[in-house]
């Protein structure tokens, strides 16, 4: 809402605050004001008459005008095309600064002195969406040279823009806000009251609704229209209020729903053809061809205006093109009606016909400014557009105009709002919004006014009288709640996973959920989970929820390489989001280089070395020992890809991406793992006691076996564990040989075992027996030959 | 004989010889011919017999301080030695000490959850627990039980994702609030945050990002005051952006809260003076706040005439970007490296 000072005058008075000061009062303890500016700009301007116009010689599309500003004769060029002799005009003298910061001095222009300019209005700051004027503004011929040309044109004017929140319906109107400033400053509301003089003729109309969605409909029947300009200073309210003028009818209905919120509609009553009004429901099929000519469709919950026989008006939402008010009307059927808000917001968002009217409709309306408007409108049509008004009202209203008081108690004002006011002083802020009310013994019973349809519980009041109060004069405590707070052991744990990973050496990254529908599985391990997709995508990149961090995780790896950077490990804590439900998911990406010593010789990343960080990190979340068993996923390596168990339980996959699919995205040597974080945790084992660190030292053993190729060192790991007990503390592969020495089909790994004994200290010979009874069972199970 | 001058003439001798002494083996074969069984000096002891009496310990001394003092030359020339080869041996180990290190960087971790853990820190130690819920809800959860009715015209402010009719991409982390408030089965205080991404229809722009990040608050409590909901506020706006900050409430509205504040933080930049970062008014806005609409009570399950509460909410990004400058809100998504990894916790 856009709110001219001069306006607001009217209602209330501002003497002693400037519109900066109302702005920061407003915000403070009503409407955030998001910006005050001049409704015009240019200083220096002044009336005057074009005396004559002839061409300049020098140049075709400019010409000199001699214009009378009363004390002197300027000699002004112009290049305006529709500047004419006889015309009055804005001129802006030498000195002048006009919108844009366009300055105005004495020129000489291809031998001719110019010693002023002629103003358009788009020059004033006026913009072109408001008055439609390629060339310079002409004034009424009645103008009077010589004076201020701002003031005649009423722009003199500061403008606020509220931003008025949903709730606030009565601040759609210049009285609305007219009341909150008066109640913020103190002051009184001055009303205007409309004066109706009728003519004979009686008003002929019959109202009648066949729908309870239309709550009230008043009419008054208005002949010997003059349809012209609205008067300079109307205009110029509704320029600041952001409506374009257009004639004197559509203008002072604009004007009067500015005023007082409530939206009016005018139709050419000869074209009504009845003496008749019946709102009705419109039937599912129905068209209505609007006053922008477009035919609409109709559906059942619109609210037509109907002449009894055919649809005049989509009630609430827009009039009718074959009732509209021409240059010809004679006669106009005024319609100032209410309807049901949520109707309104129906029909106009399906239609796509959001308006000032709709948006007061839907907002809701004061039943008591109905009728108000009506009369003020058709008092102004009197004066401005040279109306009769046929005589008596016609209406019906179905308002049920009862609210229930609302009962407030002092102690329970001050224990919301952790305050210490008085009696007096919610008695002063009630009278200063003009809320009747009565108080006894600290219980305030107040009857809200028609205008205020926001307040309906104490709620309401207590939020009134603190935004009244200044909620910045409030102490600041703290709840006196005595609670305990922190994280619970799963968010701990997910915590952890983030600072271990990043200390690591890995980034973390935050990455969308909803990305493109075709590649919901590409990094996903199990292809029977259902995505789930918006029912309106946001685009074609943002339509389906991932299955996996991974998806991500992978495409910022794509950006990054494209950018340079040589060594990418990430990691995200997403979710896979299912139909069945949402999975928080560890998701983690190598590639390049880890750790890298830049000058000395080093590994490449492989799938062990993310092996390995996935164990730490198992180890140090207390989720360890986890076991790895090849698998084959869709855009994974087929044979560097394992899933991960602890505990016998799947948790997660690993794997070296399909060289194929990482080219495709000009990545290469990526490694992926997926780890589901919720499974981990619940896996994880209990802190337990600890176990005494063995007195004595262990022995260290290596052997070195022949096996088959596909033998895995995991399957001659478990054997060793099982033969040895718990005497084995540990087993490592340090050497794995495969080459052209060894015959066909075998491999070679090496293992360093090592003993311990809790209780004594290991004999050599103990533990040799022991390494000859693993090295037996080896043979016995797998075949293994030591070398 | 004059034994003790022919042992000075002898140590003389020695000591010439070591000097040109290079190797173990040189060093070996001089202590032999001064030390050693055939050593002159060895001989000499023959001679005491030939002495009186009353001479001879006088020269059995000369003769042993004669031994010892060679002993002492040969050893020091020995330790000289060997320094000088350890010397030597590490004068082929000098290293360029400018070359570059291995990388060890620590990662860093997302700038949005950094925040997101101090703020989780700080009400932690307020004894607030933190809540989670899901992303995708029903319409019941994000709007009807916060007093957003299908035709509520509030809901334009937020245009949601839909998944069906009643499910939602949420549209705030509010629903957290109802669903732990209908945990507790309105029987005990609630003091929570809730952090966690929510999602709306927007256009991915320099200051619109369709997925956003958020920490919404609540406490409910039988005398709990918006005086507090501001003092908690205070406290959460200096943590956030130092402790010179002020803060300030203007009325706003939210259907779930009443009364509802739009709450702004002193501009650090101008320290309230006004500049362009606070378009000139010295304050910024920083997050929606009230007091829990009695209606979002009753429809969680707490009796309106015994709790009431307050509740807050706030964008991480735009804590982000007012503290770091950050100027596009996509940042924090693209995740580029040379982004992400100036932010050190
Ligand atoms: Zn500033």
């Amino acid at each position: 809402m856009r709110v001219s000072c001069s306006w607001l005058k009217n209602y209330v008075s501002l003497d002693g605050i400037t519109p900066e000061e109302l702005a920061e009062s407003l915000t403070l303890r009503s409407q955030e004001v998001e910006g005050v500016f001049p409704l015009a700009q240019g200083e220096n301007l002044v009336i005057g008459e074009v005396l004559s116009v002839s061409p300049h010689e020098k140049a075709d599309k400019l010409v000199v005008c001699e214009v009378d500003v009363k004390k002197k004769r300027l000699t002004i060029i112009c290049g305006a095309p529709n500047v004419r002799q006889g015309q009055k005009v804005a001129v802006a003298l030498p000195g002048a600064t006009l919108a844009h910061g366009l300055r105005i001095e004495k020129t000489e222009i291809r031998g001719v002195v110019s010693e002023g300019m002629i103003a358009s209005l788009t020059e004033l700051g006026i913009d072109y969406k408001y008055h439609h004027e390629d060339g310079i503004h002409v004034l009424h011929h009645t103008a009077p040279a010589g004076e201020d040309a701002m003031a005649y044109l009423f722009f003199n004017d500061t403008v606020l823009d509220l931003d008025i929140t949903p709730n606030r319906a009565d601040l759609l109107s210049m009285i609305g806000v007219a009341h909150d400033v008066a109640a913020i400053f103190n002051r009184d509301v001055k009303i205007p009251k409309p004066k109706i003089v009728t003519a004979k003729m009686e008003n002929p109309l019959t109202i009648e609704t066949e729908t309870k969605a239309c709550k009230s409909y008043y009419g008054r029947v208005l002949d010997d229209v003059t349809i012209g300009e609205s008067p300079r200073w109307m205009r110029s309210r509704l320029i600041a209020a952001g409506i374009r003028p257009i004639n004197n009818v559509v203008d002072i209905t604009n004007y009067v729903m500015l005023e007082t919120g409530q939206p009016l509609h005018a139709f050419d009553y000869d074209k009504v053809g009845e003496e008749r009004v019946l709102v009705r429901e419109a039937k599912k099929g129905e068209t209505f061809t609007t006053l922008d000519d477009e035919e609409r469709k109709l559906e059942e919950g619109d609210i037509l205006i109907t002449n009894g026989k055919e649809p005049i008006a989509l009630g609430g939402v827009m009039g009718g093109a074959e009732t509209e008010v021409t240059e010809e009307t004679t006669s106009i059927l005024l319609e100032s009606a209410a309807f049901d808000p949520r109707r309104i917001r129906r029909t106009s968002g399906r239609l796509g016909l959001k308006s000032e009217s709709s948006l007061r409709f839907e907002r809701g309306i004061d039943p008591a400014m109905t009728r108000y408007a009506l009369d003020r409108a058709a008092a102004l049509l009197a004066v401005y557009a040279s109306t009769s008004i046929r005589d008596g009202i016609k209406y019906f209203d179905n308002h049920e105009n009862k609210r229930s008081p609302i009962e407030l108690s002092l102690e329970k004002l001050n224990r919301v709002l952790g305050s210490d006011f008085d009696t007096a002083h919610v008695q002063d802020v009630l009278q200063r919004l003009s809320f009747p009310f009565e108080e006894k013994d600290g219980i305030f019973v107040v009857d809200p006014p028609s205008r205020r349809q926001d307040i309906n519980t104490y709620q309401d009041l207590i939020e009134e009288i603190g935004r009244l109060s200044d909620y910045n004069i409030l102490p600041a405590t703290l709840p006196t709640t005595v609670s305990r707070g922190g994280l619970t052991d799963y968010q701990r744990f997910k915590r952890r996973t983030r600072h271990i990973l990043a200390d690591l050496g890995f980034d973390e990254t935050m990455t969308y959920a909803l990305r493109e529908k075709e590649r919901v599985y590409d990094l996903a391990k199990d292809k029977e989970k259902e995505p789930v997709s918006l029912s309106k995508p946001l685009s074609r990149a943002h339509q389906t929820l991932v299955l996996t961090p991974l998806h991500g995780l992978f495409d910022v790896a794509a950006h990054n390489r494209a950018r340079k950077t040589e060594a990418i490990h990430i990691y995200e804590i997403g979710k896979c989001y299912e139909e069945e439900g949402e999975t928080e998911m560890l998701g983690i990406l190598m590639c390049g280089s880890y750790r890298t010593h830049r000058w000395q010789k080093h590994a490449p990343t492989s799938f062990f070395t993310l092996k390995g960080i996935i164990e730490s990190l198992a180890d140090a979340l207390r989720f360890s020992p986890l076991i790895f068993t090849s698998t084959t996923i869709g855009n994974y390596h087929p044979h560097q890809c394992a899933i991960i168990k602890a505990q016998g339980e799947e948790i997660g996959h690993i794997g070296k991406v399909h060289p194929e699919y990482a080219d495709a995205h000009d990545l290469k040597d990526v490694h992926l793992a997926e780890i589901d974080l919720e499974k981990a945790y619940e896996l994880g084992r209990e802190r337990s006691a600890y176990t005494p660190v063995p007195k004595h030292p262990g022995m260290q053993r290596d052997i070195a076996l022949l096996v088959d190729e596909s033998i895995n060192a995991e399957a001659i790991k478990r054997t060793a564990r099982e033969c040895a007990g718990e005497m084995l503390a540990a087993i490592h592969v340090f050497d794995l040989y495969e080459g052209d020495k060894l015959p066909k089909g075998k491999k070679s790994l090496a293992f360093r075992l090592r003993f311990e004994d809790a209780e004594k200290t290991l004999q050599a010979d103990t533990t040799d027996k022991l390494v000859q009874e693993i090295v037996k069972a080896l043979e016995e199970e797998h075949g293994a030959i030591q070398r | 004989m004059d034994v003790k001058k022919r042992i000075d003439e002898l140590e003389e001798e020695l000591e010439k010889e070591l000097e040109k002494v290079k190797t173990q083996a040189e060093l070996l074969n001089v202590k032999s011919r001064y030390l050693g069984k055939k050593a002159e000096i060895s001989s000499f002891m023959k001679h005491m017999r030939d002495l009186p009496k009353e001479k001879r310990p006088a020269f059995g001394q000369a003769v042993n301080e004669g031994k010892e003092r060679f002993a002492s030359l040969i050893e020091k020339r020995q330790a000289f030695l060997k320094r000088r080869s350890i010397e030597k041996k590490l004068a082929k180990e000098r290293v360029d000490v400018t070359l570059d290190a291995p990388d060890f960087r620590v990662g860093s971790r997302h700038i949005i959850n950094q925040i997101v853990e101090e703020v989780e820190d700080l009400f932690i130690g307020m004894g607030y627990t933190i809540e989670e819920g899901p992303e995708i809800e029903t319409d019941e959860m994000n709007f009807e039980k916060l007093n957003l009715p299908k035709d509520h015209p509030a809901r334009d402010m937020q245009d949601s994702l839909y998944i069906t009719e009643e499910t939602l991409l949420r549209t705030h982390t509010s629903p957290v609030q109802v669903r732990t408030m209908l945990e507790y089965g309105g029987k005990k205080p609630v003091k929570m945050i809730c952090p966690g991404k929510a999602y709306r229809r927007d256009d991915d722009d320099a200051t619109h990002s369709h997925q956003f990040y958020q920490i919404e608050g609540l406490v409910v409590d039988e005398s709990t005051t918006m005086a507090d909901l501001k003092g908690t506020l205070l406290v959460l706006a200096k943590a956030m952006f130092g402790p010179e900050r002020k803060i300030r409430l203007r009325p706003s509205y939210f259907p779930f809260t009443e009364p509802s504040a739009e709450v702004d933080v002193s501009c650090a930049n101008c320290a309230g003076e006004g500049c362009n970062i606070c378009k000139n008014t010295g304050y910024i806005e920083i997050l929606g706040a009230g007091m829990v609409n009695d209606y979002v009570l009753a429809a969680s399950g707490y009796d309106p005439e015994k709790y009431q509460g307050f509740a807050f909410g706030v964008g991480i990004e735009r804590i982000a970007m007012l503290r770091y400058g950050i100027e596009d809100i996509r940042n924090f998504y693209t995740n580029d490296l040379r982004f992400l990894r100036q932010f050190k916790a």
